[in-house]
């Protein structure tokens, strides 16, 4: 954690060196989650970009009584939604806007992803409250400050979204089998 | 940690996410071309206490303005004795005649007595004055 707040100081004094150091274990993690809210790859990996120049811009904006990547993904998530605006801006037809990025960055599996079964079944926040904290293994209270919720919705959501899950993962005519 | 829980991170380490050297190297130049913004914006400075005072009493005068003004428009007409005895409404116009000049002829009194009594004593000086000046040994 120290180390992260010197490289935060480097990076606010104007070192990219410091700042691609310190965004460098979150870079990965980023690109996944961005792939799965946005509509291609090429718009993941430009959020990603959007979300690496916003955090450098805006890093003497940091508040270091948070987390450093409860704020990257609250920026993350911006710029994701605004590739998403721009993206269906230009879009006439829902046809033309191709395959599902998350869909392309899976393997062939006998069994559908649970976040291709997840992104179906839940809307756009409680799948990012969903994957924040199965995923990047936030606490409730990063997740809700990420998503600019109260905790107790987070929480309640959270577990609503796990029985609707398990509903469909239990339903007739899933392998079920492969739950677990 | 129970299944389901489980499987959503075995899931999303299935979802291919390689950050590529293209897209380093693109990330690295345009962060060379950015500048960080210095958020040491130049703070309001503090109010002091006093402030909080004068603000408070600019207020609470204000209200209390505001309360007698509307007051004085929504007076009660008062009954006016008429030549038979019998109290009569008046017009409002005249009612609040009576009630706005009546003090200030009250002051205008007060000051022309003020005024008279002033002129009074420089008179009275004066001619002490002259009287002074009227003998020749002053007394």
């Amino acid at each position: 954690m120290s180390e992260e707040l010197t490289l935060i100081d480097s990076a606010k004094a104007g070192s990219v060196g410091a700042f691609t150091e310190l965004v460098g274990r979150y870079r990965g993690g980023l690109l996944r989650f961005l792939i799965t809210r946005c509509a291609s790859v090429a718009d993941a990996e430009d959020a990603l970009q959007d979300t690496m120049i916003n955090a450098y811009r805006y890093l003497a904006s940091y508040d270091p009584r948070w987390r450093f990547s409860t704020w990257l993904y609250r920026i993350a998530i911006r710029n994701a939604a605004k590739q998403r605006r721009d993206g269906f801006a230009g879009i006439d037809d829902v046809a033309d806007q191709g395959p599902d990025p998350l869909a392309m960055c899976i393997d062939a599996s006998e069994r559908e992803n649970l976040w291709v079964t997840a992104k179906r079944v839940l809307n756009d926040d409680v799948y990012t409250a969903m994957w924040l904290r199965y995923v990047e293994d936030m606490s409730i209270n990063d997740v809700a400050a990420v998503l600019e919720r109260s905790g107790s919705w987070t929480k309640v959501n959270l577990m609503r979204a796990r029985k609707a899950l398990d509903a469909e993962l239990n339903a007739p005519g899933t392998q079920s089998e492969a739950y677990g | 940690m129970d299944k389901l829980t489980r499987r959503l991170r075995d899931d999303a380490s299935q979802i291919r996410a390689d950050v590529s050297p293209e897209l380093d190297a693109r990330i690295r130049a345009s962060l060379e071309a950015v500048e960080p913004v210095n958020a040491e914006s130049p703070k309001p400075a503090p109010r002091t206490p006093s402030m909080w005072w004068w603000s408070s009493l600019v207020g609470a005068t204000s209200a209390i303005a505001v309360i007698v003004l509307l007051n004085l428009g929504t007076q009660p007409e008062l009954p006016v004795p008429t030549e038979n005895g019998v109290p009569t409404l008046a017009p409002s116009l005249n009612i609040e005649r009576a009630v706005l000049t009546a003090p200030l002829e009250a002051e205008l009194e007060n000051l022309e007595s003020d005024l008279r009594k002033a002129e009074e004593a420089l008179r009275a000086d004066i001619g002490l004055d002259r009287r002074a000046e009227d003998t020749p040994d002053g007394s």
